[in-house]
């Protein structure tokens, strides 16, 4: 059996019997080992819900979700929230560190809540530090950072344990275009060379350019897909913004 | 115009209903928010309406000789309470005014004036206080019937509940709220006018902030504060003079405001080193945690283990007097009826005619209490009690014969010499008291003693060498007996010796007794009737003196009387003890009160900052069994860790008081008990209000998943 993720069939409601609001409508989708999926689509398509379904941090209505053979929809609360400690990693465009730790304290609980043992929890991280560029800024507090910083300190903290998938919901909304560029060039470079699984929800065409393949939803449905195959990043990008010409363009607000 | 009204007036009372809206709404919102500071200031305005009844509304006062003596105790706790209450509405007034910074910042960005935003958060918090004082009032109705209730039942009066709205009550209760709440109002009104958009706006980051400098030195703080705590166990007991206690309590002051400073540098510091605590599972969270609050609330830490430990003081001590209530003070008057007299003449019969005319005599006997103008048993009790120490030795520790002399004459806690009864008249009183008879052998005498006394005084016998009726050889001691005796000056003072009825020949009486039995319960006042017989008009010691009455050495509470009637003493020494007693609790409960509302406020309020916290820790893998596990600890170690610091500060306090206490009054517990008694009984708030925090923390962090 392949290690891929597959989204079967998947559908998501909201509200009540007499307003009930379809956010994910039957999707379906294989994201495949060392994959950099992008996802987009206008306010309200159902893109972040889609990717909290994949997070385990949203249970689907109806369809499931396999990662390689384990269904995540059949899973009890408490086996999903190993599964998550396992196999997932998280960014966020709100960066979600904990406030109250040091920038290397952030990466070494994630390492800690594994049973990881001291000495490896300290090369690991030392590791991962020097691997994103913030091991000058270990002893700092979130708050004395940079945004990019800190998101990168999020990236690390998500990939530390080696997750089989990475998400990133909007990971560059709260980042200048220089700090941006450096986190997908990061993201570029963990999916390149360690062969991190990436699923990344996104706005913005110029992010989503360097995804290697890209979901567009609307209404909660997958109305198109674009592949990068071997094509450039600029022409990946051009074909992007035409696809969201066509359809109006997207809503950061989502 | 209309109505002749000018558009400025509509304008005006335009505004004036949307700030009243406004601060309703304001004050909706927090009674939401701080439902457990609402809750507090509900249960304070309770109590101190309840209490402030007893100033007012107190039943029992007309029945008993001590007038004002509740009254000055619970005026005397209702200043401290004020202050406290005061204390704790400042806190809350300024801490709902950090947490909300931004929204009052908005309103200044919106035009208003700072003079209204002030205004609107006073008539918020007005409101707020309105409600809380509304409920006390309500609440405290029903407390003050409960309180009467006990008060009567401790008396043995019976009490018909008469639940009314007392006008004086309530104006006082508003009185002592008014003026908590002007007092913190105060300084609020001048933070306001400091205050600018920028700084409010930027109020709540700056909370945000960790500050850590200088961790390595603050760090050491942490075992001075230790090793300051141990000396104070070392040495508490043993500081002699006033100097030394002051030295003492400063330090002790210093070293429950340091001890958190401290603290938190020593855990920050330990994170830092990265000790082994830190990579094991969600401990380094925790630390962290940990540290950042203690560090932000080092202030308010220490002053709220200042309130438990004066709680904890408080309590004890009513315990303590609670106890003795409960099982010496009926010992204490053994007999229905007890008279002295020191004319050995005096037949009692004006007494006895007093008493046959207020109630129904069924037996009395009047008897003579003898001496043999010796002092081998008084020097004995003085230079082997526990109570004396060495006050009566000589450096070499044998009886210092001046000091002695000069106490036996002039302080009078011993009649000037000892004290003897014949066997017949021992086993007379020993029936009356439905003890069993007494036996003594030929050549044989026996020691009645007062019960806390009879251990201490086992080897006595050893010592005395009473001669016989001949006064040619010595008696020996057949045993040394500890029934409650009434040997509070009236069977001797602390003891008596019994001595076969033919050795009282070659002695001569020293003073004249009565006892006597009571068909029913003596009439309210009847002692009192006694007492006119012989009108005391000279100052209570001078009168020891003439009387030459003992009481032994009881310190603490004696109970020094030349007519005792034990159903008027007793609930007159309740009501007495009562007076100590319940602003006693009265203090603890609310300081209790005070400071884990501040403990609970603090948690709750930073819910919302703590959910995204967990959120994260939810994405990194932690299932909710593992959050709320997480959670329990957090809260426990916030809440346990002013307290632990208050009982081992208050628990070298309250072991010395209560054992010196135990030892004064001959409470038959270990000194230990009243401490941990105490514990348990403020714990159980403590609990209460840890459960209710935790609860809520709980459904704050873990809403919507």
């Amino acid at each position: 059996m392949s290690d891929d993720i597959r989204v079967c069939d998947v559908e998501k409601y909201y509200g009540n019997a007499s307003n009930v609001t379809k956010a994910v409508d039957r999707v379906t989708f294989r994201v495949g080992q060392g994959e950099f999926v992008g996802i987009m689509g206008a306010s309200g398509s159902g893109k972040t819900t889609l990717l909290n379904m994949l997070a385990t941090i949203d249970q689907v209505t109806s369809g499931h979700i396999y990662y390689g053979d384990t269904d995540i929809t059949e899973l009890s609360e408490e086996g999903l929230s190993e599964f998550r400690r396992k196999n997932l990693g998280f960014v966020f465009q709100e960066y979600n560190l904990l406030d109250t730790l040091t920038i290397e304290e952030n990466i070494i609980l994630a390492l800690a809540l594994q049973e990881r043992k001291k000495q490896e929890i300290q090369e690991t991280c030392s590791q991962v530090m020097e691997l994103m560029g913030i091991a000058d800024i270990r002893e700092k507090f979130p708050y004395q950072v940079s945004g990019g910083q800190k998101q990168r300190c999020a990236c690390a903290r998500a990939m530390v344990n080696h997750p089989r998938l990475l998400l990133a919901d909007e990971p560059t909304g709260a980042l200048d275009s220089r700090s941006a560029q450096t986190l997908l060039e990061t993201f570029t470079g963990l999916n390149q060379r360690m062969g991190a699984t990436i699923l990344m929800v996104t706005h913005d065409a110029f992010s989503a350019s360097y995804c290697s393949r890209i979901l567009f939803l609307k209404d909660g449905r997958i109305f198109h897909e674009l592949v990068r195959g071997a094509k450039a990043r600029n022409v990946f990008l051009q074909e992007i913004l035409e696809v969201l010409s066509l359809t109006g363009g997207v809503n950061p607000d989502d | 115009m209309i109505d002749g009204v000018s558009p400025h007036g509509h304008r005006y009372r335009r505004n004036l209903k949307v700030k009243n809206v406004l601060a309703y709404r304001n004050m909706k919102r927090s009674a939401r928010d701080y439902l457990v500071y609402l809750l507090t200031m509900t249960i304070i305005n309770a109590l101190m309406y309840a209490f402030n009844s007893l100033i007012f509304q107190n039943g029992l006062r007309e029945y008993f000789g001590m007038e004002g003596v509740m009254e000055v105790m619970i005026g005397l706790a209702t200043v401290f309470i004020v202050l406290i209450a005061a204390w704790l509405i400042h806190y809350m007034v300024r801490f709902m005014l950090e947490k909300r910074s931004d929204e009052f910042g908005i309103y200044l960005l919106l035009g208003m004036k700072k003079k209204t935003v002030a205004s609107l958060y006073m008539r918020e918090n007005l409101l707020l206080g309105g409600i809380s004082f509304l409920l006390g009032i309500l609440f405290g109705i029903l407390l003050q019937q409960v309180l009467a209730m006990v008060m009567f039942s401790m008396v043995r009066m019976e009490y018909h509940l008469k639940i009314s709205f007392h006008l004086p009550t309530m104006l006082t209760t508003l009185l002592c709220y008014a003026g908590c709440y002007l007092l913190a109002l105060f300084r609020c009104r001048r933070k306001f006018r400091k205050m600018n958009i920028k700084s409010l706006m930027n109020a709540r980051r700056q909370n945000e902030e960790i500050k850590e400098k200088h961790e390595g030195a603050r760090r050491v703080l942490f075992p001075i504060s230790i090793l300051f705590i141990l000396m104070f166990w070392a040495l508490f007991g043993r500081l002699g003079s006033t100097f030394q206690v002051m030295v003492f309590l400063v330090g002790l002051v210093l070293t429950i405001y340091l001890f958190y400073l401290g603290m938190s540098a020593w855990v920050i510091c330990y994170v830092r080193r990265r000790g082994a605590l830190v990579y094991q599972g969600q401990n380094l969270f925790l630390l962290r945690q940990f540290a950042s609050k203690v560090r932000t609330m080092q202030f308010t830490m220490g002053t709220l283990t200042a309130l438990f430990t004066l709680a904890l003081l408080g309590a004890s001590i009513a315990l303590l007097f609670s106890d003795y209530e409960n099982t010496v003070l009926e010992g204490k008057f053994p007999f229905d009826v007890q008279a002295y007299s020191n004319d050995i003449q005096y037949g009692f019969e004006d007494e006895l005619r007093i008493l046959r005319k207020n109630t129904e005599v069924s037996g009395h006997y009047i008897y003579h209490i003898y001496t043999d103008k010796e002092n081998q048993v008084n020097t004995w009790m003085l230079t082997h009690l526990k109570v004396w120490g060495t006050m009566y030795c000589k450096g070499d520790g044998s009886p210092d014969a001046g000091k002695i002399k000069k106490m036996l004459e002039k302080d009078g806690v011993y009649y000037a010499y000892d004290t003897y009864m014949g066997i017949s008249d021992y086993n007379y009183l020993r029936g009356m008291l439905g003890y069993a008879q007494a036996e003594l052998g030929e050549g044989e005498y026996l020691v009645q003693v007062k019960p806390r006394l009879l251990e201490e005084m086992q080897g006595i016998g050893k010592d005395l060498k009473i001669r016989d009726a001949a006064g040619n050889g010595f008696l020996s001691c057949r045993e040394v007996c500890g029934e409650p005796f009434s040997q509070d000056g009236h069977n001797g003072a602390d003891y008596i010796v019994v001595v076969p009825d033919e050795v009282l020949r070659r002695m001569e009486p020293f003073y004249s007794e009565l006892v006597a039995d009571l068909a029913e319960t003596a009439p309210l006042g009847l002692e009192d009737k006694l007492d006119d017989l012989r009108t005391v008009e000279s100052s209570t010691s001078q009168w020891y003196q003439e009387n030459d009455l003992r009481g032994g050495s009881d310190m603490i509470i004696s109970s020094v009387l030349v007519n005792q009637v034990r159903d008027n003493l007793i609930p007159e020494m309740k009501y007495m003890l009562a007076s100590l007693m319940i602003p006693l609790l009265y203090l603890g409960l609310v300081f209790v009160c005070v400071a884990v509302t501040v403990l609970s406020v603090q948690q709750l309020s930073d819910s919302a900052k703590y959910k995204a916290n967990y959120d994260v820790l939810a994405k990194l893998g932690l299932g909710r069994a593992q959050i709320r596990r997480l959670i329990g600890r957090q809260l426990s170690a916030y809440y346990l860790c002013p307290a632990i610091l208050a009982i081992v500060i208050s628990g070298r306090m309250i072991l010395l008081v209560s054992s010196r206490f135990v030892e004064a009054t001959g409470v038959p517990a270990a000194p230990g008990v009243f401490f941990l008694r105490s514990i348990c009984l403020f714990f159980g708030i403590y609990l209460v209000y840890f459960m209710v925090t935790y609860v809520c923390f709980l459904r704050n962090v873990q809403q919507d998943g």
